[in-house]
C-alpha cells in the first residue's frame, strides 16, 4: 500500500538486522561530518605529511643517502621511524578531534538531546561508545591510516624493507597504539563536551588540554625543569608509546610514569562522562 | 552495549506503580505513588511542580528508582529499564530535536535506536511523518520547522518503532489553536482508534478533556485522585444556572426548601442540587437527568411568582472537578 494512502499502522518487522544502537550512532556521527567540504579539505591537508614522507622515502632510492639530511626521522621506515610521524600529526589531531568532537555531547545536552537517546532502548556505555567511535574513526583517518598506507607504500619502494615488519609489525603496533590513544583522547574530549553546553567552549577547554599544557611544558623545560614535561598531555602519548615501537624515551619523563598519567585522564574522563550523561539534568 | 533484539511484549500493557518515592536531593518529590493503569488515554494533571514530569521520568527509567516499584510492560524500571523503552515513546516538552537533520533523517535514526533495522526505520519515519501531517516538510532539516511542525516531529518520532505507550510532556505548548486542535486530534485518534496507550501531561484541562478518558491527579508529590472521566457527569451534585427577577427572597427562600445551595455570580445565581434528592435515582448508564433539577426549580420559581430568563444546568467541566480536588 502506498505511504500516501496508510494511516497509522502497527509496524510490521522484516526479517532486517538491527545494528545495535553504538554503531548506529557511530554511523550517522561520521556520515554527517563527512558531507562538509571543508572538513574533507582538512583530511587531506591531514595526510599532506604522509605523501611527503612517500615521498621522500621514494627519492631516497634515487638521491641515496643525501635524504637523510632531512633528519626528523622522515626518512626512517623503522618503527621509531613511523611513531615520530604521528608526533607530527598532533595538530591535525587536535584540530579535526576539536571540530568533529567539541559539539558531540554539548548539542545534545543543549537540545535535550539526551532524553530523547535515553528514551530508547540505550544505557549511557552505549551512548559514549557511539560518541567514542565518531571521535576514533577521524582521529584514525589522519593518523593509523595514512600511517599504514605509508608502511605498504614503504614496502613497494624501499629496497631495505623487510616484508614481515612493515606489512605486519609496524601496522600491528600502529594499530594497537593508536587504538589507545585515540580511545582516551577521545574519552577525554568527550568529557570536556559533557561539561558544556556550547561547542566554542569545549574547544577552547580542549585547546588548553592540548596546546596550553604543551606550552606550559615548553617553559618549564626552558628554565631547567624538564621533568615537568609530564604536563604536556600529548607528549604522555608518544612516550608511553616508545615501549610499543622500542624506541628511547621522547621526553624526561619515565615512561611509566607517562603511562599511570594517560590512565589517570582517562579514568577521570570516565568517571566525568558517568555523571554528566544522564537524562535528567539534576539542579542541586 | 550489546545490540538490541528487543521484542516489544504486546500481551503486557499495564502501568503498574507501587509505593513510589522519589527525591532529585533531600526533597521528596513523590510521595508513596501507587496506581495500575491499563491501555488508555489517561490525562496526568496537577499544578506547577506537583511531581507530573518526574513520575513520567520514573515510568520511563530516566531517573534512579530506590523506594517503591514501577512496572512497566511487564519489566521492573529499576532493573530493566533499557527492554521496557522499545515498548515505549517520549515526547519531552522542550528540545526533543537534533539540529543538523532532516526531518525524515532524525525519525529514521531515532527508530533505528529503539532496534528497528535500518530499512524498516526508514519506511516508519515516512509513514508516521505522513500521519503527523509531515509529509511535504519530511527533507528539511528539522531545527528550520516551526513550532507546531516541531511537535508534529517530536510526535513522530516517538511514534516510529510502534510503541505500546507513549508518554507526551505538554504536547501542545507553544502551538497555537489550530494547531493545538489538529495534534490533539491525533493524539486522541491513536488512543481511540490505534490502540496506543497515552499518558498525557499537561496545564490544559481542555487538552485532557479533548482526549483522555481517566485522569491522574498530583498534588505536591502526592497522589491527590484518579478518576474516570465519565464519571465527572454522573455526580450526584450539579449546578444550574438561575437568572430572572420577582419575588427573589421567596424564590431562594424556595430553593432553600429543596435542599439547594445558593451562590450568586454576578446577576446569575448558582443553584447547585443534590440529584439523588430531586430525581430520585440516576438512569441506567449513572447519568442523572437534567431535565428533573429544571422541573423542580421551574415550579418553586412558579410558586414563588418569579419570572425566568434564563435556566440550564452549567456543563460539568473538568476545570470544576479538577480544581475542587486540588484546593480541597
Amino acid at each position: 500500500m502506498p505511504v500516501y494512502d496508510r494511516g497509522y499502522t502497527h509496524w510490521e518487522r522484516s526479517d532486517g538486522r538491527a545494528l545495535p544502537a553504538w554503531l548506529v550512532i557511530a554511523r550517522r556521527g561520521i556520515i554527517e561530518p563527512l558531507k562538509k567540504r571543508w572538513l574533507l579539505v582538512l583530511v587531506l591537508a591531514a595526510w599532506v605529511p604522509a605523501i611527503v614522507k612517500g615521498g621522500i622515502i621514494y627519492f631516497k632510492l634515487k638521491a641515496g643517502d643525501m635524504v637523510d639530511l632531512l633528519g626528523g626521522g622522515w626518512t626512517s621506515i623503522e618503527p621509531e621511524g613511523f611513531l615520530n610521524y604521528l608526533d607530527k600529526q598532533h595538530f591535525f589531531v587536535f584540530v579535526i578531534m576539536a571540530v568533529v568532537g567539541a559539539g558531540l555531547v554539548a548539542t545534545d545536552r543543549r537540545d535535550n538531546g539526551l532524553s530523547l537517546y535515553f528514551s530508547r532502548p540505550l544505557d549511557v556505555k552505549g551512548y559514549v561508545a557511539g560518541k567514542t567511535a565518531i571521535l576514533f574513526f577521524f582521529y584514525a583517518l589522519v593518523t593509523l591510516v595514512p600511517a599504514v598506507a605509508l608502511c605498504v607504500f614503504a614496502y613497494l619502494v624501499a629496497p631495505e624493507a623487510a616484508g614481515m615488519e612493515l606489512l605486519l609489525l609496524t601496522p600491528l603496533r600502529l594499530l594497537v597504539f593508536c587504538l589507545l590513544t585515540g580511545t582516551s583522547m577521545a574519552l577525554v574530549l568527550l568529557a570536556f563536551s559533557s561539561m558544556g553546553q556550547r561547542s566554542i567552549f569545549v574547544m577552547v577547554w580542549w585547546a588548553v588540554m592540548v596546546m596550553g599544557t604543551k606550552t606550559l611544558a615548553s617553559i618549564a623545560e626552558a628554565l631547567g625543569r624538564g621533568s615537568l614535561r609530564v604536563l604536556d598531555f600529548m607528549a604522555q602519548y608518544d612516550n608511553a608509546g616508545t615501549v610499543l615501537f622500542g624506541a628511547a624515551r621522547s621526553i624526561e619523563v619515565s615512561r611509566g610514569v607517562s603511562f599511570l598519567v594517560i590512565v589517570a585522564w582517562t579514568v577521570l574522563a570516565a568517571w566525568v562522562l558517568r555523571r554528566r550523561i544522564r537524562p535528567v539534568e539534576v539542579v542541586s | 552495549m550489546k545490540g538490541p533484539p528487543i521484542k516489544v511484549n504486546r500481551a503486557e500493557t499495564a502501568i503498574r506503580v507501587s509505593g513510589l518515592d522519589f527525591a532529585y536531593t533531600s526533597e521528596p518529590v513523590l510521595k508513596g505513588i501507587g496506581f495500575e493503569l491499563e491501555q488508555g488515554a489517561i490525562g496526568l494533571l496537577g499544578p506547577n511542580g506537583s511531581g507530573k514530569t518526574t513520575l513520567l521520568r520514573c515510568l520511563l527509567g530516566h531517573v534512579p528508582l530506590k523506594v517503591g516499584q514501577v512496572e512497566v510492560l511487564g519489566h521492573d524500571m529499576a532493573r530493566t529499564a533499557r527492554a521496557a523503552r522499545a515498548g515505549l515513546g517520549w515526547m519531552p516538552e522542550t528540545g526533543g530535536i537534533i539540529p543538523g537533520m532532516s526531518g525524515v533523517g532524525l525519525v529514521a535514526y531515532l527508530g533505528e535506536l529503539s532496534g528497528m533495522p535500518a530499512r524498516d526505520a526508514m519506511q516508519r519515519a515516512h509513514e508516521v511523518l505522513h500521519y503527523v501531517g509531515l509529509a511535504d516538510e519530511r527533507y528539511r532539516p528539522c531545527e528550520k520547522y516551526s513550532q507546531g511542525m516541531k511537535q508534529r516531529l517530536k510526535l513522530a518520532q516517538t511514534l516510529v518503532h510502534d510503541p505500546s505507550w507513549i508518554f507526551l510532556d505538554e504536547p501542545t505548548s507553544g502551538l497555537d489553536p489550530r494547531g493545538r486542535v489538529s495534534i490533539l486530534e491525533l493524539i486522541r485518534d491513536l488512543a481511540w482508534n490505534k490502540n496506543v496507550g497515552v499518558i498525557l501531561s499537561t496545564h490544559l484541562l481542555a487538552d485532557v478533556e479533548a482526549v483522555c478518558n481517566e485522569i491522574v491527579v498530583l498534588r505536591k508529590g502526592e497522589l491527590l485522585a484518579r478518576q474516570n472521566l465519565d464519571g465527572v457527569a454522573r455526580q450526584p451534585r450539579q449546578i444550574f444556572e438561575v437568572e430572572g427577577f420577582g419575588d427573589t427572597e421567596g424564590f431562594l427562600a424556595g430553593l432553600a426548601a429543596l435542599g439547594a445551595e445558593v451562590t450568586r455570580d454576578q446577576r446569575l445565581l448558582l443553584v447547585t442540587l443534590d440529584m439523588a434528592q430531586v430525581a430520585g435515582e440516576a438512569g441506567a448508564d449513572g447519568a442523572w437527568d437534567a431535565a428533573a433539577g429544571v422541573n423542580a426549580i421551574l415550579t418553586v420559581a412558579e410558586a414563588q411568582d418569579y419570572a425566568l430568563r434564563r435556566l440550564r444546568r452549567r456543563p460539568v467541566s473538568l476545570a470544576d472537578e479538577f480544581y475542587e480536588m486540588v484546593e480541597a
